[in-house]
């Protein structure tokens, strides 16, 4: 079978730390 | 070789800048035990590097704290295979794009080839990077590579 791209590690993301800066 | 080389040492400085980014965030939370951001950052660095166990010992670590972590755990158990447990997960979750793209590859996986292009067909609108890759990877495991 074709190989198919790990798209939901895309979405593993740091958090936005502006606020804490 | 060059372009090899050069590839293998941007990843090498990724790693350092992910064990970097453990170690600060573990230094926080002596300070400041439980902090959502530096959880997140924890769990993100140790996923990114690739220290799938170390995530989910760290998720467990937080049961007793206000932080929604079932996505990454969702994520964890499909690194490890473990497809009912992670969909059970998703199951309890809102359709985020995110969740939705882990669910279809978990179905994949579990060999729901024509639930994951029914999933891609919903998608289409979505910017998602290499959306279409995995499409047309479904359609072609469903043996509808014509469409
Ligand atoms: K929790």
């Amino acid at each position: 079978n074709p190989i198919v791209l790990d798209l939901a590690y895309n979405c593993i993301e740091f958090p936005s730390l502006e606020n804490r800066m | 070789h060059i372009e090899r080389s050069k590839f293998k040492q941007s990843v090498e400085v990724e790693r350092s800048y992910l064990e970097q980014a453990v170690k600060v965030a573990d230094q926080v939370l002596l300070i400041v035990p439980g902090d959502e951001d530096a959880m997140r950052c924890k769990v993100v660095a140790l996923i990114r590097v690739g220290d799938i166990d170390g995530a989910l010992s760290t998720i467990q670590s937080s049961q007793k704290l206000p932080i929604d972590f079932s996505y990454f755990k969702a994520y964890c158990l499909y690194r490890q295979n473990k497809l009912d447990e992670a969909l059970e997960l998703l199951k309890n979750q809102e359709s985020t794009s995110a969740a939705t793209l882990l669910k279809s590859q978990i179905l994949y996986r579990l060999g729901e080839i024509d639930t994951f292009v029914d999933i891609y067909e919903k998608l289409q609108n979505c910017k998602i990077d290499s959306l279409e890759t995995n499409f047309v990877a479904g359609l072609i495991s469903a043996g509808r590579a014509s469409e």
